[in-house]
C-alpha cells in the first residue's frame, strides 16, 4: 500500500514539473527578438505618447525585427531590474535607466553592453551623454533630460501683483505676500521624501557653488560643510514660517501636484518632467511658467547653475551581445525626431525637436542657458548613501530637527560608505 | 444530525433578562462596526465619475454628471480579460499544491507528536520567517536554473513555497483541537493511517479546508510582487500583472482614472468572494458543527 | 459520521507512544511534499541569506567576509533601533487591540445572532481581500492632509482641531495612522478564524454553562477563551510574526517616515537590498527577523505545552 502511494505522490510532483515545462514559453525563430523593459504603456494616454510613438514606430519601421517591450511602472521596473541583475539571469536585452550610478553599479558587474562606439554619432546634449555614460563608456541613450526650477503660478502672481523672484531676499518676500493672501507660497511633498531634495540641491548650490556638492562627493569636503548646514538651516527657517503650509510632511508629491494645479500653492520647486500636466487643460485650470532657481546675493552658486536628470533612457545589457545592431537601431529610433516629437512635456535632448508647449519651452529655455549641470543627487551619489540622503533631509521640514546635527550623521555614513575626506 | 447550534443557544440564553436590550446594543455596535469596514471601500465612487479637475477641487462632493469616461479609459487599458486564464493556472495551481500539503503536514505535526515530527514542523514553520524580498534573489537565481522562471509552474510552486508554512500551522491547529477518540474509534475499526486521515479526520477539518481553499486562492489572485518578479513573458502576465501596469502608471496626477482601474482591478476577487463565502462560511461551519 | 464531535469533552490525548514501522512510514509519506517544497524553495535562499549576512555584498556578484560587523553595525543604528521599538509595538498593540476586537465581533456574531448578524460576518471579512496597494490608496484618501475625506469635511464644518491634524505628518500620530488602516484590512483573518475555531464548541457545553447560570459574558470569559487558547495562541504568533516581517503598509502609506517615525524592519530590509544595494546588511536583518520569529514561536508553543496541553 505504502509503495503504491510513494509512486502515486511521486507522479503528481512529476506531472507538475511535467507542466512546468510544457508551459515555457516557445520563441519565434527566424526574427530576432529584441525584449525592451520600459516604463509607461505604449497605450493613448497622452502622458504615455512617446511610448507609443517609440513602440509603434520601430515596430513598423523593423519588420525584421520582433519587439517585446514590457511595461513595468515605475516601481515594478526598479525592483524587476534589480532582482534580474543581481541574480545575473532573466535580463532583457534593453531596460529603461537613469543612468547615474545605478546603472554604473550595473555596468561595474559586468552586466551591461559598451556602446560608446556605436552610439558616438548620435546627435543629443552634452548632458544627456554624460548622464548615460560610465567611466568613460557609454551604455545607452537618453532621449528626454530633465531639470529642476521653479513652477510658477503666473495667474496668481499676477492677480497679486507679484513678480517672479530672481533672488533669494525676492523669493522670501514673495512668499511673505502669498502667505499673508491665504495661499501656500510653496508645494513641495515632503511625505515622500525624495522631492525635498529640488530646492536643497539649488539652495546648497547657492551658497557653496557648483563644486560644493562635487567636492563632498569625491571626498574633498564634508557633507555637513558650511554651505550644507547654512541651506538647510534657511531651508527649515521657511518651512517654520510656514511657506510650505502647516502640514509639509504630510503632504504627498500628488497632494503638491493638486495644490498647484489648483491654485492653492503659488510655487513648486521640481523637476521640468511636471511640465506635461502643469500645462495640460485636463489637469490644471491655471496658468504656470517654468523658471530659474533665484540666486543667493553674495553666495557663490549662479542662475546658470542648473540640476538635471535622465528623464527617460535607456541601456542595454550583455545579454543583447549578439544582437548590437538591432539594440543600436532601436537606440537610434528611440532619439529619433520622429518618435520624440510625439512627446507632450519633456524637454528633448536631440536637436530638432520642438518644444511641444510654452511650459517646455521655458523649461528648455533655463537648460539652454545653464554653464553647468549637476547631476541630480542621489543619481549621482552611490546607491547606499542616496536613500539616506533623502531620509536626512527629511528633517528639514520637521520645524523641532537639528538639521546639523542630521547632516553630521549622514556625513559619518558617506565617511563608513565611501571613506573619509581626504586631507590635502 | 442535530439542530443546528445557533438555534439552540438562542433558546437558552433567551430566557436571561435584559437580553434584548443587550441584544440590541451588541447588534448596533457590531453594525457600526461592519459599516467602517465597508465606508472607505464607497469612497473612490465619490470621484470615479470626476475629471481630473474636478477631483482637484472637491473630490468628495457628490459627482455632478456620471462621466464613464475613466472606465472607459482603464478598461481598455487594463484589458482585464487578458491574462484570466493565467491567473486561473496560477490559483488552481497554488491551491492544488499548498491545501494538500499543508493538511497532511498539519495532520501529521498535530497527531503524531515526537521529536521527528517536532523538529520537521520547526523547519517547515522556518519557510514563514523569512521576508519574501529577502529570498527573492537566490530563489529567482535558483528558479532560473532549473529552467522554472517566466514559467507558470514556477510560479505557483514558489507561492505554495510560501503559503505551505502557514496553512499546515493553522492545520496543526484544527487537527490539535479535534477529538483524538474519532482517530482511535477509526483505528481500532481497522481502519490504516491513511484512511483514518482521509475518511475521518480530514472532513472533519472541512472549515480549515474551506478557509485554506478561499484564501490561497485570492491570495494567488491578488499576488503581485512575486508574478513580477517571477514572470517576465507578457502572454504569461496574470490578470493582477495587467492591472499592475497600468495601476503603476498613475499615482494622485491621474486619480479618478486610477481609482477607476482599481475598482476594475478589485472587482473579481470582491465578487468572487461574495460567491465564495457563502459555500465558505456557511456550508463548513454548519458542517462541522452537525458532526 | 453520527458521532457527535464535541460531546467528548474530557478525552484526554491517547496518542500511541508506540510507533510501529507503518506508522513511521505514513509520517515520512505525509511530510514529505512539505518538506519537498520547503527544501527546494526555501532552504537553499534561507542558508545563502545566514552566509551573506556575514558579508559584505552589493548583491551584484562581490562579496567579502566581514564577521559579524553587519549586525554590530545594524544594532548600533538609529533607523534600525528605531525599526526593531516600532516592530514591538506594533506586535504589541496589535496583541492587545486587534485580537479582542476581532474576539469580541467573532463571539458577539455567534452569541448573539440574528438575521442581520448573519449577514454581518461576511462583510468584516470584505476588507481583507483587498490588495494592499489599493488599502494604502484609501488609507490616503482618508488620512491625506488637504484632499482626505477627515480634513476636507472637518474644514468644511469648520472643526479646526480636527482639521489642523497631520495624521501622517505628525511624527507621533504616524503609527497610529497605519496601525488604523491596518488593523482595517488584517481584522477580517482573525475574526474568520476565530469564528471558525468558537464554532467548533460543542452545543452541550453552552447548555452546561446556562444551567449553571452564566450570563453570555461570563461564558465568554470562562469557556471560549479557554477553549480556544490555542487558535488564539495562534493569532498572537501571526500578530508577531507579522509585525516582524511587516513591510507593504507602513512602505505605501509613508514610506517609514516622517522621519523613522513608522519604519520597520520590512521597511530597512527593503530599503537595504533593494534601494541602497547593501544586500549582506538587508540579509541580517533578515536573519535578525527569522531568530525573531523563531524564539517567539518556539516560545509561545512550548509555554502552551508546560501548561498541560489544554487545547480543549
Amino acid at each position: 500500500m505504502t509503495r503504491k502511494r510513494i509512486s502515486l505522490l511521486a507522479s503528481f510532483f512529476l506531472l507538475v514539473a511535467l507542466t512546468a515545462g510544457l508551459l515555457l514559453p516557445i520563441s519565434a525563430a527566424g526574427k530576432v527578438k529584441l525584449t525592451v523593459w520600459g516604463i509607461d504603456l505604449p497605450d493613448d494616454d497622452p502622458a504615455h505618447a512617446y511610448a507609443k510613438a517609440l513602440v509603434n514606430g520601430f515596430k513598423a519601421k523593423n519588420p525584421d525585427i520582433e519587439l517585446d517591450y514590457v511595461a513595468l511602472g515605475n516601481d515594478g521596473l526598479k525592483d524587476k531590474v534589480k532582482v534580474c541583475m543581481a541574480s545575473n539571469s532573466g535580463l532583457p536585452d534593453i531596460f529603461q535607466s537613469w543612468g547615474g550610478s545605478v546603472m554604473g553599479s550595473y555596468a561595474d558587474a559586468g552586466r551591461l553592453l559598451d556602446l560608446t562606439k556605436e552610439l558616438k554619432d548620435i546627435k543629443c546634449s552634452e548632458a544627456a551623454r554624460q548622464a548615460m555614460t560610465w567611466k568613460g563608456k557609454t551604455y545607452g541613450v537618453a532621449p528626454f533630460f530633465a531639470i529642476a526650477g521653479v513652477f510658477v503660478n503666473e495667474g496668481l502672481f499676477k492677480a497679486h501683483g507679484l513678480k517672479v523672484p530672481t533672488t533669494i531676499d525676492e523669493f522670501e518676500k514673495v512668499c511673505e505676500a502669498l502667505k499673508a493672501k491665504g495661499i501656500q507660497p510653496l508645494a513641495c511633498g515632503a511625505k515622500d521624501k525624495w522631492p525635498v531634495l529640488a530646492m536643497y540641491m539649488y539652495l546648497v548650490d547657492r551658497f557653496g557653488g557648483i563644486n560644493a556638492f562635487a567636492d563632498a562627493a569625491a571626498r574633498k569636503a564634508r557633507f555637513d560643510g558650511e554651505a550644507f548646514v547654512k541651506a538647510a538651516q534657511l531651508y527649515q527657517k521657511w518651512v517654520k514660517a510656514g511657506y510650505f503650509g502647516s502640514k509639509p510632511l504630510g503632504e504627498a508629491y500628488g497632494d503638491a501636484q493638486v495644490l498647484m494645479a489648483t491654485g492653492k500653492a503659488g510655487m513648486h520647486v521640481t523637476g521640468s518632467w511636471m511640465c506635461a500636466q502643469y500645462s495640460s487643460k485636463e489637469f490644471t485650470d491655471q496658468t504656470i511658467g517654468f523658471y530659474a532657481f533665484p540666486v543667493l546675493p553674495g553666495g557663490k552658486g549662479k542662475e546658470t547653475d542648473i540640476m538635471g536628470m535622465t528623464d527617460i533612457g535607456y541601456a542595454a545589457t550583455r545579454v543583447a551581445a549578439g544582437k548590437k545592431d538591432a539594440v543600436v537601431r532601436f537606440m537610434k529610433y528611440a532619439m529619433s525626431v520622429e518618435a520624440c516629437s510625439a512627446e507632450p512635456g519633456r524637454i528633448c535632448s536631440v536637436p530638432g525637436v520642438k518644444a511641444p508647449s510654452r511650459l517646455t519651452e521655458m523649461a528648455a529655455g533655463v537648460f539652454a542657458k545653464a554653464k553647468a549641470v549637476q547631476f541630480w543627487w542621489d543619481q549621482d551619489l552611490p546607491a547606499s548613501v542616496s536613500s539616506p540622503l533623502n531620509d536626512a533631509l527629511q528633517n528639514i521640514m520637521m520645524p523641532e530637527a537639528d538639521v546639523a546635527k542630521a547632516l553630521a550623521q549622514y556625513e559619518e555614513l558617506v565617511t563608513e560608505m565611501m571613506g573619509p575626506v581626504k586631507k590635502k | 444530525m442535530v439542530e443546528t447550534a445557533a438555534g439552540r443557544r438562542n433558546t437558552y440564553f433567551a430566557e436571561i433578562r435584559h437580553y434584548k436590550t443587550q441584544k440590541f446594543i451588541i447588534t448596533t455596535i457590531l453594525v457600526l462596526l461592519a459599516l467602517a469596514v465597508i465606508a472607505p471601500l464607497v469612497l473612490p465612487f465619490c470621484f470615479v465619475f470626476k475629471t481630473q479637475l474636478e477631483y482637484a477641487y472637491d473630490p468628495w462632493g457628490l459627482p455632478k454628471q456620471l462621466r464613464l469616461l475613466n472606465f472607459r479609459e482603464a478598461w481598455a487599458a487594463v484589458n482585464i480579460l487578458h491574462g484570466l486564464i493565467n491567473t486561473f493556472l496560477v490559483c488552481l495551481g497554488a491551491v492544488a499544491c499548498t491545501v494538500p500539503t499543508a493538511a497532511m503536514a498539519g495532520y501529521i505535526f498535530a497527531r503524531y507528536q515526537n521529536k521527528f515530527t517536532e523538529i520537521v514542523f520547526y523547519m517547515i514553520l522556518a519557510g514563514w520567517f523569512v521576508p519574501v524580498q529577502m529570498v527573492l534573489i537566490p530563489l529567482y537565481r535558483f528558479t532560473s536554473q532549473i529552467g522554472l522562471s517566466n514559467t507558470l509552474p514556477g510560479l505557483f510552486l514558489i507561492m505554495c513555497a510560501f503559503g505551505v508554512p502557514f496553512w499546515s500551522m493553522i492545520y496543526r491547529s484544527f487537527f490539535r483541537s479535534l477529538p483524538g477518540e474519532l482517530a482511535e474509534a477509526a483505528r481500532i475499526d481497522g481502519a490504516g493511517h491513511a484512511t483514518t486521515f482521509f475518511r475521518v479526520m480530514l472532513p472533519l477539518a472541512n472549515p480549515a479546508t474551506a478557509l485554506a481553499v478561499l484564501l490561497v486562492f485570492i491570495g494567488s489572485w491578488s499576488d503581485y510582487f512575486l508574478s513580477l518578479i517571477f514572470i517576465s513573458d507578457q502572454n504569461l502576465f496574470t490578470m493582477q500583472l495587467r492591472v499592475a501596469q497600468f495601476l503603476n502608471q498613475y499615482g494622485v496626477d491621474r486619480m479618478p482614472r486610477y481609482a477607476a482601474a482599481a475598482i476594475i482591478a478589485a472587482a473579481p476577487t470582491v465578487l468572487l468572494y461574495i460567491i465564495g463565502h457563502r459555500w465558505i462560511l456557511q456550508g463548513t461551519l454548519a458542517g462541522a458543527l452537525k458532526g | 459520521m453520527a458521532t457527535d464531535a464535541g460531546i467528548i469533552l474530557e478525552y484526554g490525548r491517547t496518542r500511541k507512544k508506540k510507533r510501529d514501522w507503518r506508522g513511521f512510514v505514513f509520517q515520512l509519506l505525509f511530510l514529505f511534499p512539505a518538506v519537498f517544497f520547503l527544501g527546494l524553495f526555501m532552504f537553499y535562499p534561507i542558508e545563502e541569506t545566514f552566509r551573506l549576512s556575514l558579508m559584505r555584498a552589493s548583491g551584484l556578484g562581490d562579496t567579502v567576509y566581514i564577521g559579524l560587523e553587519n549586525y554590530v553595525k545594524l544594532f548600533t543604528n538609529e533607523e534600525f533601533q528605531q525599526g526593531l521599538l516600532h516592530v514591538f509595538a506594533w506586535a504589541f498593540w496589535s496583541v492587545v487591540i486587534q485580537i479582542p476586537l476581532a474576539f469580541f465581533i467573532a463571539f458577539s456574531l455567534i452569541a448573539f445572532k440574528n438575521k442581520l448578524t448573519s449577514k454581518l460576518r461576511a462583510i468584516y471579512y470584505l476588507a481583507s481581500i483587498i490588495p494592499s496597494a489599493i488599502v494604502a490608496m484609501l488609507g490616503r484618501f482618508i488620512f491625506s492632509p488637504r484632499n482626505g475625506v477627515i480634513s476636507s469635511l472637518a474644514a468644511r464644518w469648520n472643526w479646526t482641531w480636527l482639521a489642523n491634524i497631520d495624521f501622517f505628518g505628525d511624527s507621533r500620530l504616524a503609527f497610529w495612522t497605519v496601525f488604523a488602516v491596518a488593523t482595517w484590512t488584517y481584522i477580517g483573518f482573525y475574526i474568520v478564524y476565530q469564528m471558525a475555531n468558537i464554532e467548533q464548541i460543542p452545543v452541550d457545553i453552552y447548555e452546561a454553562a446556562l444551567l449553571d447560570g452564566a450570563t453570555r459574558w461570563q461564558y465568554a470569559r470562562y469557556v471560549v477563551i479557554p477553549m480556544i487558547s490555542y487558535p488564539l495562541r495562534i493569532c498572537a504568533i501571526l500578530c508577531t510574526v507579522g509585525s516582524l516581517k511587516l513591510f507593504d503598509l507602513p512602505w505605501l502609506l509613508t514610506f517609514g517616515g516622517p522621519g523613522y517615525a513608522t519604519t520597520t524592519l520590512g521597511i530597512i530590509l527593503y530599503k537595504q537590498g533593494f534601494i541602497n544595494a547593501m544586500y549582506g546588511r538587508a540579509s541580517a536583518i533578515g536573519v535578525i527577523i527569522f531568530l525573531l520569529s523563531l524564539i517567539f514561536t518556539v516560545t509561545q508553543f512550548s509555554l502552551q505545552r508546560k501548561e498541560g496541553e489544554i487545547e480543549w
